[in-house]
Order: C-alpha cells, then structure tokens, then sequence
C-alpha cells in the first residue's frame, strides 16, 4: 500500500494572489496528494523549513509579482544547503518564457504558465517525484507481505475452469458458497498465489452486478496481512475509504475487509488474514 | 392574440425543432448560477409604469439604476485612468507623463509590494520585490519625484495603497502643499479598503480593528481637510479575480461597504459627512449582459442601502460612483493579442454599465507588467469606444431589454441573499474572520478551472483554437538592480535628514495611536520630517499588533 505524495505548494515572496495557488493545492488533493499550502508571505527559509519539516516530497512554488528570478532559485540553493535537494520544485505564476529557462537551469524542475491543466501538474509530479523522499518509515510498516490471491468475476466457473486446468495446469484447491456475498467459489492454486473464480449465486448480488456492469475479468487483488486491524486503521490514516469498518468472514474463514476502488486506483483491493485457532464465528 | 398564446404557439414550433436538431447545450446556466432562457419577453423586462418607476427611475435619480448622471457620457466621458507604476519613481514619472500626453485623464499609481505592506525597499522582506509590481515609494523624496511636473491641482490621481493608505496620502497632501496647492483644490482616490484585503488580495499589515480606526480616521480628516478626496474605493474588483461570481462581486463588495458605514457611524462621524466620498470599484469580465446588469443592480442595491438601512439623506450618499478595470484573470498567456478584443468586450460593457472611470488591461499582462506599446492601444481601446461607437450618445442604451432587465433583478435578488446570510454571521468583518467570503470565492474559483479543464468552458486559445508554436513579445524588464539603488538612497536620507524632529514626530505617532485620536495629522507630520513608510509602519506594529490569517 502505497503512501500518498506529501506536497508543500508555497507562496514565496510579498505577492497576495493566491487563487492559483489555493485551485491547485485542492486539483492535487482530489489528485490523491496530500498537500500542504502555507499561506502568504513565505520567505525561501521559511518555506524550506516548512519542506523539511512535513517531509514532503514536492515543493510548488508561486509567484506572480515578478520576484521569481531572485526567490525561487534562493529556495533551490537551500536544499542543497540542507541536503534536501531530493525534494522536487515546481513553480507556476506570471512568469515569462524566456525566465523558464533560466529557472529551469537553477534547478527548477518545471515551471507551469497560465493555462496548465491540474492533471498536467499531477502527473508531471507522479513521474518526477523522488522515491526515496516519499515516507520510508510508513513503507517498513507496510501491513502487506504477499498477495494471497488475485479475485476473477466468471458467470460460469464450469465454463472456465477448463482453462486454468487444462491450458494453465493450475490445480483446484478449494470450494464453496459463500453465502452472504451471494458467489460460489473456487480457488486454484499457482505456486506463490491463488486464483480466486467467483461466480453469482444471487442474481441480486454485489458479484451479479459487477459483472453486468463491467463483464467477467479480474475483481479484486487480496493482499495477506498479518493484523487486518492495524491494516484497517492504517488505510484509513491514509484517507481512503474501507468497505469493511471491521473484518468479516470470507472464504476459507478468513477475516476480510475491502478499501475503496476509487482510493486504491480502480482496483478493488482486500486484506485477508488467517483465521485465529481462538477466533469465533 | 395575445403574446402569451402565440409564445405557446412558438414554444410548442422550436421545441419540435429543437428536439431534431438540440440546442448547444441542454441548459444554459451563467457563472452566477442564473439559469439564462431561450428567449425573454416582455412579461421578464419592465411590467408598469410604477414598476418602471421603483426600478428605474431617471438617471441622477433615486435609485440610480440608470446612471448617477443625468446626461451620463453625453455631458462628458469616463476618466481614462490607466494604473500604472513600476521601477523607480523617476521612471513611473515618464510614464505617467506619457500617459497624460496621450490623452489620459487621470491618474493612477501601483506601488511595488514593499510599499503596499509597509516594508522599505531595504527591507529583507522586500528581497526580489522592489519595483516589480508597482513603483517603490520609501520615503516623501521619492513621492516628490513621482509626482514632479504634474499639477496636482488639475490632474486627479488614484493611488492602489490600503494597509498604508494613511502614509501615502499624507505623501500626497505634504508634495500638494509644496507644489502651492491647497488641499481643497486636490482630487483624487486612495483605495483603503482593507476588508478585501483579507478576503482576496493579500496586502494586510494590522488586524481588523485598529485597520478599521485608521480607515475612519481618513474619513473623518477628509470630510474636513481634502472635501474632494474619494477616501475609499471598496473593491469588489479583486474579490472576482479571486475567483468569484458577479454576484458574489456584488455582494461581497457591498458587504464590506456596510462594515465600513458602520465602522464610521460607531465613531460617531454623520451619514452624509462621509457617504459622498465612498466610492467603489468593480471588475468588468467575460459575460456582458451580465456585467451590465451586475452594475445596474449594485447601483440600485446601494442606493437603496443607504436610504433605507443608513437613513442618508444627501443624494450623493446614495450614488454608487465606480471605476471598472477589465479582468486581468481572462488575459491569457496564450496568443496575447486576443487580450486586446477581451479587453475591448469587457470595456464595453463597463461604459454600458455607466462606470465613472476606466482601465483597460493591456494584452500582455498574462505575461508581465505592459510595455509602452501595450499600455497605448490600452488606451486607445477606451478611446474608440468614447469617440468612434457611438455608445456614448444616450444614457443606460440597454434599459427596457427583457434580458438585462431581468438579469439585473436576478443578481439583486441573489446578492441580496447572500447579504442577508453575512449580516447573520454578524457582518462582513465576522464572516471574514470565519473564512465565509474566501471559502465562497475559492469555490467558485475551483469550479470555474474544473470547467475549462473539462471543456465546459472554452478559453480561446488555452483549450481551443491553440497555436502549436507562439512568438514571444517583447515584454518590460524591471532593473534588477533597482533594490540595491533603491536601498542605498535610504541609507543616504536616513544619514542626512534630521535627526530631532523625526524622533519626535514617531514618538508623537506611537503615543497617539494608544488613544484615539485621529492619527491622520500625526501622519502627516512624520512624513514632513522624512519619516519612511517602513519606520511609520513600525511605529503602528508595534502598538497595534499584525494580522495573521488562519488558512481555511
């Protein structure tokens, strides 16, 4: 599970239009970032600071009083002071071309001009972000150690299976209905993971409508955790949604829980952690 | 037959037609939310004679929806008042100088950022700042320089300063009086409107309170000493390139007005002593039927504001004099020379909406501060809608359209709404300590980039009609050196003005601003004695502390 990108967008210098700064800090937020703005009137210490501080991944600089040539390229020379020049800086504002250049060449890794989309930004700061200044701590703590199963929506399991056993060689492992989620299922095992086919029971059901609405094909991605509360409570730490508030029963009786497609880029993601000797149904 | 039947009969013919060949969009909405029909018709516009007469009246009358003039530009233009500073006082002086030579009417002065927050040039804060966005006036010498060979008698100038509105005024009125001109014959602005400070533009220096004093000690030395003097511009103009609506413009702008009489009034200051000298400023943007009937409807709404709520009684507490600027936030980067007819539609609509001066943006403002060139066909834009279209030739030409008269009800009645709610969170200055007003317009900000993004909204040349490959102007370049030059004639005046008499003058402020009494004269002395801007407003931040904004 991933971290969300930590984003400072900063207003350096006296300038007071902060419209820009305020649209972009909400686009990146609603991009899946978690951002931080810091109001107006930052100086290039003040806002290294605050970088370093919050630990954030990408700095947004605006200015559109002019003073960009003397104030961004004073921002960069302080990461490399403070050794945080791992930190990528982005400007934007009422900046002309032929300044792009030369803030580009002081370290600016990009600069936006008026008519730049949010999702241009975004994704310039996805591809250019630094790894290793993302969160390493929330990595070590990361709660999923393997993938215990990859979840595949069929209208007939009888009609696939053939070609998991027969062209894939894989082997049935498991069968069974899975009442309340109205699917019957059957796992078939590769080596270090499962396959999990899922077919409707309950025309009504969560699984019926899934594939009315997208066809069979893959559904979900399960992840094995040891501590499915902890990886509950962190997920929601991160801002994203869980379907499961607290654990129920899947297959196999495991305890199981859903994050929000929408939160964990359009794939239906579960934990599942192994039933408990001591645990009750 | 009635219109009602045979419009059924027409509804009944287009509605058949339109279902084979659709409108461009299933519903047609305005930025303001206003749902905007196929087709208006007399029943939307003016129904009686009295109806004519409560909405409308006569121009120079009660409630002045059609003009604050009766003969409007028949009687004479608009003031051609192009804002304009930059560099140092010798160089905003040549241009100013230009400017007036061109035709221009009036002046008016942006200061740089130092200046506007009440920092010298040789401040660490103004690091990267001196000059940029407007001129850097430190100290009465540089006012001196900037002013020199104007006749301060007969020009009228404007000056964008509000946190230190007090200093520069008192600048003014101390060159005035050099010059050998008395302070009843000076006109001019000063826009002094802290309220949108907080709200939109930035350039605060002290909380509410004591900025609200400083405010209504203008209005109170004014009304006695400079009678001519328009002792604020309350600025709806920046509330909308923050982001708003018009009608937000409206109402936010007239909110603020409101917290401002009652500010005035609480001192104990008469209605119509102040009112006259109340002027505003709003924006002219994109959509023109709606910015002429944003300006209609603020006409009406204020007149009705200071009759009914404030008990006025002079007609000219109750006129709403305005000046217009053109929407910098429409400039694009993008092909500049398009900026030129923008700015052409918007100056229309301002004249229709009857301004009583007027700045129009140059084409590459998206860009940088405007060169010479720019700053001329600026000009001449407003002078070939004065001079060539014959808009100019009867008062308020759009009265009696169904459209813009229904427009015109509908923006009042939603910023009547909106008035309403900010008198209930305990007005403008609660609503804005609470972060209403910029929570509204960040809103509004954020839905208008989701729809260029989208496509909902076209900008020419930005998400249509782009060029693969653009020529670069030529763009104004301030001297980068000018902070240096600039810090090192402080240093020079600091070591050769007087000591004594500076040190008392800011003992005497710094005393006076404990009490209350009117800081104003106060002022005025500091700067006779060369106090700067920087040390004047030091002296205040040190009794009066300084505003620092939550983020919302």
């Amino acid at each position: 599970m991933s971290q969300p990108i930590r984003v400072l967008i900063a207003k350096a210098g006296l300038d007071g239009h902060d419209r820009g700064a305020l649209v972009i800090a909400q686009g990146l937020r609603d991009q899946g970032m978690e951002v931080i703005y810091t109001g107006l009137r930052q100086t290039p210490e003040q806002i290294v600071t605050t970088a370093i501080q919050e630990d954030v991944a990408c700095i947004g600089l605006s200015s559109l009083s002019g003073a960009h040539l003397e104030l961004f390229p004073e921002v960069i020379r302080l990461l490399k002071e403070q050794q945080a020049d791992d930190i990528l800086v982005i400007g934007g504002g009422v900046i002309p071309e032929s300044d792009v250049a030369i803030l580009e060449a002081e370290g600016v890794a990009k600069v936006f001009t008026p008519g730049t989309t949010i999702e241009e930004v975004a994704e310039f700061i996805r591809a250019n972000v630094h790894l290793r200044a993302l969160d390493e701590s929330a990595l070590a703590a990361s709660p999923a150690r393997t993938i215990d199963h990859v979840g595949v929506a069929v209208k007939s399991i009888a009609e696939v299976l053939p070609f998991y056993t027969r062209q894939l060689g894989l082997s049935v492992t498991h069968e069974e209905v899975v009442a309340d989620q109205g699917v019957r299922v059957v796992f078939v095992s590769a080596a270090n993971a499962n396959i999990e086919l899922l077919e409707p029971v309950d025309e009504t059901g969560t699984m019926a409508k899934f594939i009315a609405k997208h066809g069979p094909g893959v559904h979900h991605v399960a992840y094995a955790v040891d501590d499915i509360h902890q990886a509950i409570a962190q997920a929601k730490a991160a801002g994203m949604r869980v379907l499961d508030e607290s654990p129920r029963r899947g297959a196999h009786g495991k305890w199981v829980a859903f994050l929000h497609p929408k939160d964990t880029f359009g794939v239906l993601t579960e934990f599942c952690q192994q039933p408990q000797a001591g645990d009750r149904e | 037959m009635s219109i009602e039947r045979e419009y059924q009969q027409w509804r009944d013919k287009t509605e058949k037609v339109v279902a084979k060949r659709p409108e461009r969009k299933s519903e047609f909405v305005n930025a303001s939310d206003i749902p905007i029909q196929r087709l208006y018709l007399p029943q939307d516009g003016i129904q009686s004679e009295q109806e004519y007469l409560d909405k409308l009246g006569f121009p120079g009358e009660y409630p002045y929806t059609r003009g604050i003039q009766p003969t409007m530009y028949r009687g004479r233009y608009w003031t051609m008042r192009q804002y304009a500073g930059f560099g140092s006082a010798e160089e905003t002086n040549r241009r100013f100088r230009y400017l007036l030579e061109q035709g221009q009417t009036g002046l008016s002065t942006a200061f740089d950022l130092p200046t506007q927050i009440g920092y010298d040039a040789d401040h660490p804060f103004s690091r990267g700042e001196v000059g940029k966005v407007g001129v850097s006036i430190s100290s009465l010498l540089d006012m001196e320089t900037l002013l020199a060979g104007i006749p301060l008698d007969k020009v009228s100038t404007s000056m964008t300063i509000n946190a230190p509105a007090s200093v520069l005024l008192a600048m003014y009125l101390v060159v005035a009086e050099k010059q050998g001109v008395t302070w009843d014959k000076v006109s001019g602005t000063i826009q002094n409107d802290i309220l949108k400070e907080y709200v939109a533009r930035g350039t605060y220096i002290f909380p509410p309170k004591p900025s609200m004093r400083l405010i209504t000690d203008i209005f109170e030395f004014c009304s006695q000493e400079v009678p001519n003097w328009n002792t604020i511009s309350i600025s709806g103009y920046h509330i909308r390139e923050a982001g708003s609506t018009a009608v937000q413009e409206v109402a936010f702008t007239l909110a603020n007005a409101i917290a401002y009489v009652e500010a005035a009034l609480a001192k104990g200051l008469a209605v119509d002593d102040f009112a006259p000298r109340l002027s505003f400023f709003f924006n002219a943007h994109n959509d023109f039927f709606e910015e002429i009937a944003k300006f209609r409807a603020a006409r009406r709404m204020w007149a009705k504001i200071m009759k009914e709520r404030f008990h006025a009684t002079s007609p000219k507490s109750m006129q709403l004099r305005f000046h217009t600027q053109t929407a910098g936030s429409t400039l694009t980067a993008q092909q500049p020379d398009n900026n030129i007819v923008r700015v052409t539609v918007q100056a229309m609509a301002a004249v229709l909406g009857g301004t009583q001066s007027l700045h129009t943006n140059s084409r590459d403002e998206a860009l940088a501060l405007p060169t010479e060139d720019s700053a001329r066909v600026a000009l001449r834009t407003q002078q070939i809608l004065a001079y060539e279209s014959g808009i100019t030739d009867t008062v308020d030409p759009l009265a009696g359209s169904y459209y813009v008269e229904s427009l015109t009800d509908a923006i009042e009645e939603r910023a009547w709404a909106y008035i309403d709610y900010i008198d209930e969170l305990g007005g403008a200055v609660a609503a804005i300590e609470q972060g209403y007003l910029q929570k509204e317009i960040h809103k509004a900000a954020y839905d208008t980039q989701m729809a260029i993004e989208r496509g909902d909204q076209i900008v020419v040349g930005v998400n249509k009609f782009k060029l693969d490959n653009e020529a670069q102007p030529e763009l104004l370049r301030v001297d980068p050196t000018l902070g240096r030059k600039q810090a090192e004639a402080l240093a020079k005046l600091r070591s050769e003005r007087a000591e004594e008499p500076w040190r008392r003058a800011l003992d005497a402020l710094k005393e006076g601003a404990k009490t209350d009494q009117n800081l104003m004269p106060l002022i005025i002395d500091a700067v006779r004695a060369y106090a700067t801007v920087g040390e004047i407003c030091n002296v205040l931040r040190d009794v009066f502390g300084e505003y620092r904004p939550s983020i919302f």
